[in-house]
Parts: C-alpha cells; sequence; structure tokens
C-alpha cells in the first residue's frame, strides 16, 4: 500500500554503506530500535532493556563487517545479538517472573499503564504462565519468544539464534508443550475478546 | 485461549519505547561511533556529529520542518466554509516530498473505545455497494468560519448545517452531489454574528455539484472503492495512516486527522473498518472520554486525542452501546491558542444515515 511505495533500500545495504560511512548505521538504528527495545524490555524491564539495547547495536556496528549482505533484513541479526547479550541477565528474567508467578506483580511492566480489567481476569493463568516460562530451558525460551514477541518466523529465529530451523522447530514444540500442561483446566475466555474480526 | 495466545498476551501492555527514550540511545549510539572510527583510523574522518546532532536539527530527514499537519487541519476547517459560503469544495493536498524513511510500526497498548468498535463492526448490516452507484451520506455540522465581511472586517463564527452527500462508489468528490440546508449560526464566544452568516440560511434549492476540483494525494482518497483495498491488518493499516509522516507529536496528530478523512462521508468495509479503528486506537495520546454529544444531540462516548497546537480535543464519538460511529467533536482544551474559552465546542458533525443509491440525484445548475 502506500507508504511502501518508497525507493526501499534495505538494511544490507545501509551496513554496507556503513563500512565506508559509519553514521549511515544509525538508519539501521532507526529501522529496529523501537521493536528491539519492546522486546528487551518486555523480557527484562526498562532498565536492564536499555543496556542491552545501547550494547545490541554498538556490537553490530562493530561486526559490521561480517553482516551476510545477501540478507536483505537485518532483523534476525540484531535479535540474534540482542539474545546473546541478555544471556547475562537470564538470572534477573528468572528471578521476575518467579515474582509473577509468586504474587501476581509483575516488575517489569510495573511501570507500564496495565489494562487493569484484562489483567484481572487473566491473573491465575498469567502466573501460571510466568512460572511455565521461568522454567524452561534457557534455548527454549528464546525461540519461543523471539516468534511470540519479536515476531520472527521460524527461520528468522533459526537465522538469529545460530540453530538449525528443525532445532528452532522441535524447541518450540516442547515449550508450547509444557505452557499447555500449565494451561490445562483453565478457561481464561474472558480474555479473547481481542481476536481479530477482520480474518 | 491457546498457550501461544497467552504468551503474546504476557506483558502485552510492555509499550513501544518513548521516541525520546530511542533519540537518547541513537545520540549515545552516534557518539559511540564517532569515538570507535577515530580511534581505529586515528582521527583521520571527522563526522562533526555534535554539532549535526544538536537538539534544533530537523530530524528525519527534514520532515518535521517540511509538514504543518496544524496547517493542514486549518485548511480542512475552512472546507465547511468554503462548500457554504462558495459552493464550492476544497480539499487539502498533501505535499508530496521523499517519503521518510522511518516507518511507524504500531505500539501494542490501546484505546479500549476504539478497539470496542472493532470488535463491534460486524454487529451492524454491511452495505455492498457496487460500481456505477453511489453512497449516501446524511448528517449534521458545525464548523468555525472565519474571513472578513463586506467592510472588511474580520468576522468569526460557526456555521452549521443539514447535509446529503452522494458520492461515487469509485473516484473523486468532483463526482459527487451534495444538498444542504444552512441552519441558523452560532456564535463564536465572544464574538458577534455578522449579517453574512445568516445569508444562506435556510434550504439549499435541490441537490448540485460536490467539488469543482480534487487534488488529495493518493494516499488520502477515501472513495469506496480504494478504501475497500486498504489493509485489513491494523499493523498495515496503522503504517497507511502514517504514509509519508515522521516520529513527532505532531505526526500523531496528523495521523490523527487522518482518521476523520476516513470515518467522516467514507464508507469502509467492515475488516477496514475493525483495521482502521485497532491502527487509530494505538496512535500515541488516544484518551477516552467519557461522555460526549455528537452535532444531532445524541451522546456516547469518545476516543480523543488533545492536538496541542490547535488547543482542541479532537473526539470521535461512537454509541456507548452498539459503538456506531455517530460523529465527531473538537473542544477546547487551551483557550490562548484555540481563541475560546475551554470547554467551547467549536467543530461538530452527526452523521446520521449512510445508504446506497443507484444513481446520482439530478442535480440543480447554478450560477
Amino acid at each position: 500500500m502506500s507508504g511502501t511505495n518508497r525507493a526501499e533500500v534495505d538494511d544490507a545495504a545501509c551496513i554496507e554503506r556503513s563500512r565506508r560511512d559509519p553514521e549511515v548505521f544509525a538508519e539501521v538504528f532507526r529501522r529496529h530500535a523501537a521493536d528491539i527495545t519492546r522486546y528487551v524490555t518486555r523480557r527484562l524491564g526498562e532498565d536492564a532493556a536499555d543496556d542491552v539495547v545501547a550494547e545490541t547495536f554498538l556490537a553490530a556496528f562493530r561486526q559490521r563487517d561480517g553482516y551476510d549482505l545477501s540478507r536483505p533484513s537485518a532483523r534476525p541479526w540484531l535479535y540474534g545479538i540482542a539474545t546473546n547479550l541478555m544471556r547475562r541477565h537470564v538470572r534477573t528474567e528468572v528471578r521476575q517472573l518467579r515474582v509473577v508467578e509468586r504474587t501476581g506483580a509483575d516488575p517489569v511492566t510495573a511501570s507500564f499503564a496495565e489494562r487493569s480489567d484484562e489483567r484481572l481476569s487473566a491473573e491465575a493463568s498469567r502466573r501460571r504462565l510466568a512460572g511455565a516460562l521461568a522454567a524452561l530451558p534457557k534455548g527454549h525460551r528464546d525461540a519461543l519468544l523471539l516468534v511470540a514477541w519479536g515476531g520472527l518466523s521460524y527461520a528468522e529465529a533459526a537465522e538469529a539464534l545460530g540453530v538449525r530451523l528443525g532445532t528452532v522447530q522441535s524447541r518450540i514444540n516442547r515449550a508450547r508443550g509444557r505452557l499447555r500442561a500449565e494451561f490445562g483446566g483453565i478457561n481464561p475466555s474472558a480474555t479473547v475478546s481481542e481476536e481479530s474480526v477482520c480474518e | 485461549m491457546n498457550e501461544m495466545t497467552g504468551v503474546e498476551r504476557f506483558r502485552s501492555e510492555v509499550p513501544q519505547p518513548d521516541p525520546d527514550r530511542l533519540r537518547a540511545h541513537e545520540d549515545r549510539l552516534l557518539a559511540a561511533i564517532a569515538q570507535d572510527t577515530r580511534r581505529t583510523t586515528s582521527g583521520l574522518r571527522r563526522f562533526g556529529l555534535d554539532a549535526r546532532r544538536s537538539p534544533s536539527r530537523p530530524r528525519r530527514l527534514g520532515l518535521d520542518a517540511r509538514r504543518s499537519p496544524s496547517l493542514l487541519r486549518r485548511l480542512g476547517l475552512a472546507t465547511g466554509l468554503a462548500a457554504a459560503l462558495a459552493a464550492g469544495f476544497m480539499v487539502v493536498t498533501t505535499h508530496r516530498g521523499n517519503p521518510p524513511v522511518v516507518i511507524r510500526t504500531m505500539p501494542a497498548v490501546a484505546s479500549e473505545v476504539l478497539t470496542r468498535a472493532a470488535q463491534n463492526v460486524i454487529k451492524t448490516p454491511e452495505l455492498h455497494p457496487e460500481p456505477g452507484q453511489f453512497l449516501v451520506y446524511e448528517s449534521r455540522t458545525m464548523d468555525p468560519a472565519e474571513g472578513q465581511d463586506r467592510d472588511g472586517r474580520p468576522m468569526r463564527y460557526l456555521s452549521r448545517a443539514v447535509r446529503k452527500v452522494w458520492l461515487p462508489v469509485a473516484g473523486d468528490a468532483t463526482g459527487g452531489f451534495i444538498d444542504e440546508e444552512v441552519l441558523e449560526p452560532k456564535p463564536w464566544p465572544g464574538w458577534p454574528i455578522p449579517p453574512e452568516a445568516r445569508e444562506n440560511v435556510g434550504p439549499g434549492g435541490g441537490p448540485s455539484k460536490l467539488a469543482d476540483f480534487d487534488d488529495r494525494a493518493e494516499f488520502l482518497r477515501n472513495d469506496y472503492a480504494y478504501v475497500s483495498r486498504l489493509p485489513t491488518d491494523p499493523h498495515k493499516m496503522y503504517e497507511h495512516l502514517y504514509t509519508q509522516l515522521g516520529n513527532t507529536r505532531q505526526d500523531d496528530t496528523e495521523a490523527w486527522n487522518r482518521v476523520r478523512g476516513l470515518l467522516t462521508e467514507a464508507y469502509l468495509p467492515a475488516p477496514q473498518r475493525a483495521a482502521l479503528f485497532r491502527a487509530a486506537a494505538a496512535i500515541p495520546g488516544v484518551v477516552t472520554v467519557e461522555h460526549a454529544v455528537d452535532a444531532a444531540g445524541r451522546s456516547g462516548i469518545a476516543a480523543a486525542r488533545v492536538d496541542p497546537v490547535l488547543g482542541q480535543r479532537q473526539e470521535y464519538i461512537f454509541d456507548r452501546g452498539t459503538y456506531l460511529y455517530l460523529g465527531e467533536r473538537s473542544v477546547v482544551t487551551d483557550a490562548a491558542r484555540a481563541g475560546a474559552p475551554v470547554g467551547t465546542v467549536l467543530t461538530s458533525s452527526a452523521q446520521l444515515s449512510v445508504s446506497v443509491a443507484g444513481h446520482a440525484p439530478s442535480a440543480t445548475v447554478r450560477n
């Protein structure tokens, strides 16, 4: 539609140019920083996210010579770098999920306006979900959340994590199985009201 | 709800980051890049980053400086007057330039009113206009009129009308017709109603041609044929609303104003309408107004956004039960900027009916 009918310069071209003219790399930031920041914030909270995002783009800039220019979108690459950097914060992540599980209060979302009506109706399932996420092996949680929150395809998630597509599929399947077990017996139908009506 | 939906919902209230936070990050990144590069090239390259990143520099390819949404809105406001006094129709043309590189992505936090409106689109009977037919809109309007009276003195009043507009299913406003009855004007607070304001009061004498020209940009078209092809994915619709816009609050204001073009004398198929409501719901700064009244006196609940430049809150009003779109209203929030006391309603409309007609009305030729 309109809005995309521009002479598009893809990420690969930007990165290639940034090898000669480093400031061009800011364009890669402008395209992806909002999404990556939200993704990392959702996993770690705002404070840790600020550090991780800053490190992600600086690391990406320093690794730009190694970027595979045959890949037009830098999304998987950037999410991969962010995922690696988040490894240092895995204990924080798990600890915060456990707080949600135990108390229902979420340190990560505390500072944002909450949609209280939905939150309350889904309280029990949310706490169980947090517990289940905390219990997942990190590699499984990474794969699951890159797809569910980062909006990456399985193939992109595989690229981001540097593993084979089949590995991502099996990690996500197993993660979903664990979560399904936690969800069993709960019927939070009050929260399905936002399903799209235009499909 | 399956477990994936549960995961997707979890912490979905975390919003897209604040633009200021991102800019701070960007500036830090650029500083680090500069430092890095100086180190690796022994100071041979200079970027002048500090000077170029100064706050006064217009960002986003100079977009902020180029666009003036408030001006667009002012022209939009003048439309009612132009139509009433000149029997012509002026439509805003948006400047065409290099499109911005940054495309807005839709945040997750959303206005509840508009989300409900999106959920309710399937509850109203759907119209299926065919090519060659006309969509007929009946509405009641109030718009600020500003100009000069015969003696060249400034005048200001609120022009009111009942209008019936026929718009072709495909094609621009020049193929449309209007039958308008001008109603008794209302005063702009603190201003006398000039005699000119009452000259055209009364029935309009039958349908006449709606517009002599319509040079809207392609992406601002709102005929049924065009809007039927708009995206049904809210994220894509959001991008459509932000076509050629950037990341400032002014751009958000403009995107919010563009929603009006798709609600007023326009009819979107239900899937596009739902996407529009969801996209509009995510425009930053949308608030809920619990009690809002349209130009026909119908009260409802509104999704609204303050336009800080105009000093007005622009509201889209919905029926509290069915979430059917009723009309719009603008209410003064900043007396100095708006030139009227806080709380004054300066613009309002009520969409009374939308229907399909097989052919155009027989038009009266006017001189």
